[in-house]
């Protein structure tokens, strides 16, 4: 029994956490500009695709794995900062503003999608990971990567929280989501606010990218596929809620990843969904939710 | 007193039937196939916007899922076809009735939310119904089925043969025609007013005596029958189906059809489905990359006149009768 | 001419929210016909007392009673088939519907269901009782006009003409004259005085002296709790509510 812990779970837990800190980035982002901004971002799975892809074309000209890891959100953030100004801004003082940014996000994604396939083309690319080889944790070998991506993310996941909830800047930002008029007034330039804010949560969808392509490969469809995981993410956790998006990242994949011992892979996004569909139905506003609460 | 969007509406209708008569005398004395089956599939998925639209635009619900309603029709026809009967009622009449219990049944999970969270639940539906149809053997898995027999449909005016394109064409007209009829029905009744109303000031309801709950449901199943007969005729025209038939492709280019055509207009989603399946298949014979092009109009659209055709035409009705209205 | 039957019941009812207790222990009880205030300084918790009778929350205890039948628990549309309605403070209309359809809509309650599945024409009821609304209430010239477009005016107006679509026997009114000109106030005074003729009007109103001139019965918050029950000069008199209205002036 415990031989089955060590050997057979444990791995799969580990794999599943190193996984689940990617995904818990991703959702970050995309909690942080619902909770925010009230903007249901359809596009945040683009962006975590354009992170991959960005640094698979960095890396083809000499870039480095690390410095990829810095430029990469660099280059997305005023990709992200231009979107919100140009486009979603245009559709906020409308009264049916949710449906609007929802689908203009959506239009964007297609937009991205497509532009990724004329781009790169439509077979999947592989980068390597940049650290190989294999460390031994309790008699168990991981891949040394993975256990990077554990803690690098869990280093990220923390400055994300000390940034918004213990810093100027972050008090800035949750001051101009609570109240806009009255943080305008107090001379904060609440839009800029606003379309850093989106890009900072796009920039770290594209990190989540950098971080997985070498363990997922890159291909167009990716933003796709993973944008319903994220989604469940952000809505188990409670939309807006770091801490919810954090606890429910972690359980979702792991749930993931321990479902894959006992049954097909293709039922793990069916039970994933399962339960985000659970959770909506008896606590609609997720496990730590409240409007505009983290 | 004519009411500008209403005055915009008849004009689309008008527009699409006389389209409609002139392509398929036209296209039958030259015996063309190409542009025929090219409207007919356009009116096919111009069904499917529909149902987007009766919950969008009319009872302000988003869903991002409909073509699981649409694949679900598609391939229950093409089983009754292949494996029961070759009959075109038979196939439309089954899809009917099961799709309305289908309907029943996913609106539990569905209308427990609203807003962005229904949108999501039916996204999520049709990626889990899609994934499950793509693996499952019996149903062709990644392949499909194929082999759809041709039909022959039954009319007052002798048996018709629907390989023939201005014959289903017409068919495939006449049956969206009647859906179209239905929903407008629909919303000459409190019933509709009721949608309306939700779509409004959703809280208010209770106060004037009503749960949201119940005319949501009828709009869902509604909506559901809508999309799933729709999908029926589309083996009925390409003697397949396959799982592609509930991607969530399908479900956006039909939200892009309903605002680019009009959103609660019902019959600018089907304006916006012959524009986007001409333009698609234009397009498509330059570059495969029309999704580019597809996102940029609809981006363009949504910023600049989310109301669609259907309201940039009101708007220019209600400018129209001003200026008259001043002589 | 006054009718000393009592048409709806409060008793000990509470709200908390988080560790504030909103409502505190509330029992009063209200008579047919005539108008009847609820009044208090900011924070008295009369809107939260407002949304326990009609539905909008559910008490944590007590009881609500109409006509003797308990609707503690009751949703607000069943609060509406025993004959209870309740205006909002807010302006809280279908702003993107007509105002006859706003009328319209408010009246279907008055057919039977299987008419939400019938043509407009055969809900007659409906149709009449709105066109009756649109006169009663001098909205006519504005019939076809989107309630979003109204003035401010005409809009508290139609509100009013909404909830008294179904004919309900206590009329909940939240803050009527919200916001109002003098010479609309007036005349919405004077509109409710008409309504507590014919119907049990429950008032909840800012404008004292309105209040005074009224209503049959004034009843007074403050702090979660009912502080005095009487006729006008009686609660005007009490030395406990002159401290809770003079004390938060001199605040």
């Amino acid at each position: 029994m415990l031989e089955s812990l060590q050997y057979i779970y444990a791995p799969q837990m580990v794999n599943g956490l190193s996984i689940g800190v990617a995904v818990v980035l991703m959702a970050l982002g995309l909690t942080i500009i619902f909770g925010l901004l009230d903007v249901i971002n359809m596009s945040h799975g683009e962006f975590y695709a354009a992170g991959a892809f960005i640094s698979v074309s960095l890396m083809a000209i000499g870039v480095s794995f690390w410095l990829c890891l810095i430029l990469v959100p660099l280059i997305l953030v005023p990709i992200g900062f231009g979107m919100e100004r140009l486009l979603i801004q245009k559709v906020f003082h409308y009264k049916d503003r949710h449906i609007l940014t929802l689908l203009l996000t959506f239009g964007v994604a297609m937009i991205l999608e497509d532009g990724y396939k004329i781009i790169w083309g439509a077979n999947p690319i592989k980068p390597s990971a940049p650290i190989s080889g294999a460390s031994e944790l309790l008699g168990v070998m991981f891949p040394n990567y993975r256990l990077f991506l554990m803690g690098f993310g869990v280093l990220i996941i923390f400055s994300v929280w000390a940034l918004i909830y213990k810093t100027q800047l972050g008090a800035i930002v949750r001051a101009s989501a609570y109240d806009k008029d009255m943080s305008s007034s107090l001379g904060i330039p609440v839009m800029r606010v606003y379309a850093l804010t989106f890009a900072f949560g796009v920039a770290l969808a594209g990190l989540a990218g950098v971080l997985l392509a070498p363990i997922y490969s890159v291909f167009p469809t990716m933003g796709r596929d993973f944008i319903l995981m994220a989604f469940s993410v952000v809505i188990v956790g409670g939309l807006g809620s770091i801490k919810g998006a954090v606890i429910a990242g972690i359980l979702l994949t792991q749930l993931q990843s321990i479902s894959s011992l006992f049954i097909s892979p293709v039922w793990s996004d069916p039970l994933v969904f399962t339960v985000m569909v659970l959770v909506l139905m008896f606590k609609p506003t997720g496990l730590y939710g409240g409007m505009k609460n983290a | 007193m004519h009411n500008p969007q209403v005055k915009a509406i008849r004009l689309i209708e008008i527009l699409l039937l006389v389209s409609a008569i002139v392509l398929f005398l036209v296209g039958s004395i030259l015996g063309d196939t190409f542009f025929l089956r090219l409207a007919t599939e356009s009116l096919i998925f111009g069904g499917l916007a529909m149902s987007v639209d009766l919950l969008l635009g009319i009872v302000g619900l988003l869903s991002l899922g409909q073509a699981l309603y649409f694949g679900f029709g598609a391939y229950l026809s093409a089983l009754i076809l292949k494996e029961v009967s070759p009959s075109f009622f038979l196939a439309i009449g089954i899809v009917t009735l099961s799709s309305i219990v289908l309907g029943w049944a996913a609106s539990f999970v569905a209308l427990r939310s609203k807003g962005v969270y229904f949108a999501l639940i039916t996204f999520g539906l049709a990626q889990v119904a899609a994934k499950v149809v793509y693996n499952t053997r019996s149903l062709g898995a990644s392949d499909g089925m194929m082999g759809v027999p041709i039909l022959q449909i039954w009319t007052p005016i002798g048996s018709v043969d629907a390989g023939q394109p201005g014959v289903f064409f017409v068919i495939t007209l006449l049956t969206i025609g009647a859906l179209y009829g239905v929903l407008k029905y629909f919303l000459t009744t409190p019933m509709g007013s009721i949608w309306h109303a939700i779509r409004s000031n959703e809280d208010r309801l209770a106060y004037i005596g009503y749960k949201s709950k119940g005319p949501k449901q009828v709009a869902f199943i509604l909506a559901a029958v809508v999309a799933a007969v729709s999908g029926a005729l589309y083996p009925m025209l390409r003697g397949f189906v396959s799982p592609e038939l509930m991607f969530f492709s399908v479900s956006g280019n039909a939200v892009v059809t309903v605002v680019l055509g009009g959103v609660g207009t019902l019959i600018g989603p089907i304006l916006g489905s012959v524009l986007l399946t001409s333009f698609k298949s234009i397009i498509g014979t330059w570059t495969v990359h029309h999704h580019i092009v597809i996102g940029l109009i609809f981006v363009a659209v949504v910023i600049s006149a989310p109301k669609g055709i259907a309201g940039l035409l009101a708007t220019y009705f209600r400018k129209t009768h001003s200026r008259k209205g001043e002589e | 001419m006054e009718n000393m039957e009592i048409i709806l019941k409060a008793k000990s009812l509470s709200r908390h929210f988080g560790g504030l207790a909103a409502v505190d222990d509330v029992s009063f009880e209200v008579t047919r016909l005539g108008v009847t205030s609820i009044i208090g300084p900011n924070g008295a918790g009369k809107s939260t007392l407002f949304n326990l009778l009609s539905g909008t929350f559910m008490a944590d205890s007590g009881l609500v009673e109409l006509e003797c039948k308990n609707i503690t628990r009751m949703s607000p549309e069943e609060r509406l088939s025993c004959g209870m309605a309740r205006s909002f403070q807010i302006t809280n209309l279908f702003f993107d519907l007509s105002v006859i359809n706003n009328l319209r809509i408010a009246s279907q309650a008055l057919e039977p269901s299987s008419h939400l599945f019938l043509p407009l024409s055969k809900s007659a009821i409906a149709i009449d009782r709105a066109n009756e609304l649109l006169e009663e209430f001098e909205l006519l010239e504005c019939c076809d006009q989107l309630a979003g477009a109204l003035s401010h005016g005409q809009q508290r107006r139609l509100e009013i003409a909404v909830t008294l679509a179904t004919r309900p026997k206590l009329l909940l009114l939240d803050e009527p004259t919200q916001g109002m000109s003098q010479a609309d106030t007036q005349d919405t005074a004077e509109l409710i005085k008409y309504l507590g003729s014919k119907i049990t009007v429950l008032l909840i109103e800012h404008d004292v002296d309105l209040v005074m001139d009224l209503s049959k019965t004034v009843i007074v918050m403050a702090q979660g709790k009912k502080l005095a029950e009487g006729i006008p000069g009686e609660v005007r008199a009490n030395p406990l509510v002159q401290t809770a209205y003079f004390g938060e002036e001199l605040a």
